[in-house]
């Protein structure tokens, strides 16, 4: 089902989802690149099997591990020719894990986001402390550490006691249809930062999968723990 | 060996992962593309608690109505028993929820086939070492991290005595006595050969360990990760001193894998 949902979508044309760029080029015959590479000249180094995005993903360009998937750390540079759907599956879970069934999920309406309040009271051993987490600390934190810009491309549907976290992070962090990247570059052409420019924003042909991010990940919950054990000394 | 096949059935593969070591996760990646290349399930993933997917996600993930969920552990402990349980809010070996059936299987290291791939580790370290001049020496945590990994790796000191190969089989520990730091007195013959027992080469692995054995010096840098299984054997305190890799890494894992669900089967028919 995932699979054909998927093939479909392909059919009507490519899409994007964070930083990658899908496309079928001809029957069965599929590309993923990075989007900054999307209408590169430059020689791409090229993977022929799902796998290869393992390895992709694990660094970014200065050697640096990213622990958080969904950080806009991707590095550039390859793309993957790949046979079938169920390899462009494969490698959509190893670059951003689950991000395809969860969109499909949410336009099913399956999608119950989970607040942060919630997750926090679950914790036990050692993230326990979460729990004194403060509204305002766990505010601080959502505006710190899943920002667009360095943080995490996700989309945030949870909430801080039944709040979106918007107090120090754009409206458009909570909008399912919301393009992180492209929010990101905008950002930055605002800023005055130099940076390529978005070929995908200019195709009105490919279709982008919102990246969501359902309930406060585990990385969120670790730094969270480090803000309590701060504020107790 | 050959499998039944399962293709109605999804296999979720658990492992601990790390926000900070990149190859924590890896053999878990490994083993399942292994098991997915074998077209036994219908579908195969992995899930992390330290990374990502999280428990949290992965069953979004998953489309087949019955799924066998193995964690990629050493031993019972507070992951097994706590946190796997509470994240996939299941509520015993099996959980039917949502018209779905959630098969909470056994750690991967309950496995009795975890006995010959630690002999299996330690002939293919110590090719050279005749069995009956060495001492064997299983290397686990031990306490503090929350797991049973002493009590497993004891077991299997247990077990490997038992096939009567080495004269000497010996447990030591990170972080409870005896300790593996003192592997020279915890061990009479000429050639000691010693395998961690963890699922990662990990930061423990390649580089906690041997500080402790005394191979590596404690500030050496990040690329001798794979350079200290490589100077095999080790001149050291007038011995021949071996040292493998987690034993988790091996091919051999995606077997015990298999077996892990076989073994589920069979207890809960
Ligand atoms: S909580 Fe969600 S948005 Fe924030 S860093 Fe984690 S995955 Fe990204």
């Amino acid at each position: 089902m995932i699979e054909q949902l998927l093939q479909e979508r392909l059919r009507s044309g490519p899409i994007h989802l964070g930083e990658l760029v899908v496309r079928e080029v001809e029957p069965g015959r599929f590309l993923i690149r990075h989007w900054k590479d999307d209408e590169s000249q430059r020689k791409l180094a090229v993977g022929i099997d799902a796998t290869a995005a393992l390895e992709i993903v694990r660094y970014d360009e200065q050697g640096n591990y990213r622990a958080l998937k969904g950080a806009p750390s991707l590095s550039t540079g390859w793309e993957l020719r790949l046979e079938s759907v169920s390899e462009v599956r494969q490698a959509i879970d190893y670059f951003y894990p689950g991000a395809f069934s969860t969109w499909l999920a949410f336009n099913r309406g399956e999608i119950t986001p989970v607040d942060l309040r919630q997750t926090l009271t679950r914790q036990t051993g050692m993230y326990r402390v979460t729990q004194r987490l403060t509204g305002l600390q766990a505010e601080e934190l959502a505006g710190r550490f899943c920002q667009s810009h360095s943080g995490c491309l996700r989309t945030i549907l949870w909430t801080i006691d039944g709040k979106a976290p918007e107090k120090y992070l754009p409206r458009s962090k909570f909008d399912p249809q919301a393009d992180q990247v492209a929010e990101r570059h905008q950002k930055h052409s605002e800023d005055g930062r130099e940076e390529d420019p978005p070929a995908r924003l200019s195709s009105p042909k490919s279709y982008h999968v919102p990246f969501l991010c359902v309930e406060a990940c585990n990385l969120f919950v670790a730094e969270a723990r480090k803000i309590v054990k701060v504020h107790s000394k | 060996m050959s499998y039944l096949s399962r293709e109605n059935s999804a296999l979720v593969l658990v492992g601990h992962g790390s926000t900070i070591n990149p190859d924590s996760s890896l053999p878990t990646f490994v083993h399942a593309n292994e098991i997915r290349a074998r077209r036994i399930f219908s579908e195969v993933h992995c899930a992390f608690w330290k990374e990502e997917p999280s428990l949290r996600e992965v069953l979004r993930m998953v489309e087949a109505q019955d799924v066998y969920i193995v964690p990629n552990f050493i031993s019972e402990g507070y992951f097994t028993a706590k946190v796997i349980p509470r994240e996939l809010e299941l509520n015993g070996p099996i959980t039917i929820k949502n018209h779905r059936t959630l098969k909470y299987c056994d750690p991967v290291g309950n496995d009795p086939r975890m006995t010959d791939l630690l002999l299996h580790r330690a002939a293919e370290v110590a090719c050279d070492a005749p069995p009956h001049d060495t001492s064997l020496v299983i290397v686990a945590h031990g306490t503090g991290l929350n797991e049973n990994s002493a009590v497993a790796a004891k077991r299997q000191v247990a077990a490997i005595r038992d096939r009567g190969i080495y004269p000497e089989v010996v447990a030591a520990f990170m972080e409870e006595p005896p300790e593996i730091s003192d592997w020279a007195n915890l061990t009479t013959q000429s050639h000691v050969v010693v395998v961690p027992f963890f699922i990662s080469d990990g930061l423990h692995s390649y580089q906690d360990i041997p500080v402790l054995l005394g191979i590596q010096n404690e500030n050496s840098a990040p690329a001798s990760q794979q350079e200290v299984f490589r100077h095999n054997p080790y001149a050291l305190r007038n011995r021949k001193l071996y040292y493998a890799g987690a034993i988790g890494t091996d091919p051999m894992m995606a077997d015990i894998i298999l077996d892990t669900v076989d073994r589920f089967d069979k207890q809960h028919d």
